[in-house]
């Protein structure tokens, strides 16, 4: 009875959603930003990636906020799992065999390199910061997975985090520092479509990549080795 | 035309691995079927940015054939009892 | 091109609705897994890589790798 009454409660809302939807054109520019966005974007920041010339450029200050929503949830995550015991006692996990753990072995370097190419290529491909970290967390799981005796040094991937977010900071703050605004892009643009262009650009998604890697992988860690 | 071509071969790969994924009696076969679902995936991602004719667009290709490697290999260890 | 579109929200549908029914609780992180999938090649087929790279990203890898940690933790089969 009651999952009829949920099914029924569900189609109301599709419709209604459905039929408010319906009013407004798919795929037809819908705000004078965008256009904006789009035709000046490459010669005002320098990034030929718009999607980064958005993130970083226009709208930085969103995005530090999207990285403290992270390390909030990292710290939420520590604080209850953290103070468990660690397993002392590895109750029979059984060990990997031969092929997985070489293919392992082989394949973290090669999951990190991938993963540091997109956020280094953030304002030329597709890609960016919190893509490379993800990519970099999942390294750091396969190793977790594949051989059961190689754990992260804790106070390393701390250190990584913390000089991430300094960076960043410490780049908008040099900005407030030389009289224009938090995140101002203070170094010379420089060719569009080359490696060292667009300012500040660059260094920002280094900073974020490194963050959101070791903060991620902080987090698998916890996972795995207590609770 | 050969587009046509193209997308009947990568519909019926996607069917069956569906269908063998809703099908198969132990975890073990899902498994298999979703190792085989991304791989059809990743030869659809290159072939429509052949067609769209953008070719930046292959770095999520790149990445996609990598990470879904970790996701299986997540799943089989916890199969084996490993993890 | 509208025909692949259909058949890949056909799928998606399918292995949603299966990820709801089955008991067992491995499959149901498989159907999962297959869910993102899919919603990374239609991000793809709208012209957003960014976005198609994000979710493939963390819906590959990550989110399986969490939800096995937490299956092994309790119990594989419900009720």
């Amino acid at each position: 009875m009651r999952k009829l009454f949920v099914i029924l409660l569900l189609l109301i809302i599709a419709g209604g959603i459905t039929l408010s939807l319906k009013e407004i054109p798919f795929g037809i520019p819908k705000t004078k930003i965008g256009d904006h966005f789009i035709n000046k974007g490459v010669e005002e920041t320098g990034s030929v990636n718009i999607v980064t010339s958005v993130v970083v450029g226009y709208r930085g200050f969103d995005t530090l906020g999207e990285i403290t929503v992270l390390f909030a949830a990292t710290i939420g995550l520590g604080a209850v799992i953290g103070t468990f015991r660690k397993n002392s006692v590895n109750r029979e996990v059984e060990a990997a065999s031969l092929i997985v753990y070489t293919g392992c072995r082989f394949l973290f370097p090669v999951i990190l390199l991938v993963g540091t190419y997109i956020f280094i290529h953030g304002h030329l491909t597709p890609g960016g910061g919190f893509q490379g970290g993800a990519i970099i967390a999942s390294a750091f799981l396969l190793m977790y997975l594949g051989c059961s005796n190689k754990r992260i040094k804790e106070n390393l991937s701390k250190t990584v985090e913390m000089i991430g977010g300094l960076t960043f900071i410490a780049v908008g703050i040099i900005g407030l520092a030389i009289g224009q605004d938090f995140l101002f892009n203070f170094l010379p643009k420089g060719e569009p479509a080359e490696l060292l262009s667009a300012g500040i650009i660059p260094i920002v998604y280094i900073a974020i990549g490194l963050k959101v890697g070791s903060e991620l992988a902080g987090i698998i860690d916890n996972l795995i080795q207590k609770s | 035309m050969t587009e046509l071509i193209f997308i009947a071969v990568i519909s019926i790969g996607m069917i069956l691995c569906i269908i063998r994924m809703v099908k198969g009696p132990t975890a073990a076969d899902r498994a298999i079927a979703m190792d085989t679902a991304t791989t059809v995936s990743v030869a659809l991602l290159v072939l429509l940015g052949y067609v769209f004719n953008r070719y930046i667009y292959l770095d999520v290709a790149l990445v996609y054939s990598i990470i879904s490697f970790v996701g299986l290999i997540a799943i089989a260890r916890y199969l084996e009892k490993g993890i | 091109m509208l025909i692949i579109v259909t058949i890949l929200v056909l799928l998606m549908i399918v292995s949603a609705i299966a990820a709801l029914i089955f008991k067992d609780l491995i499959s149901a992180v498989i159907a999962a897994c297959i869910v993102s999938l899919i919603a990374a090649v239609l991000f793809y087929f709208l012209q957003a890589p960014d976005v198609a790279m994000a979710e493939a990203a963390i819906g590959a890898a990550l989110v399986t790798g969490i939800f096995v940690i937490a299956v092994k933790r309790t119990k594989r089969f419900e009720e």
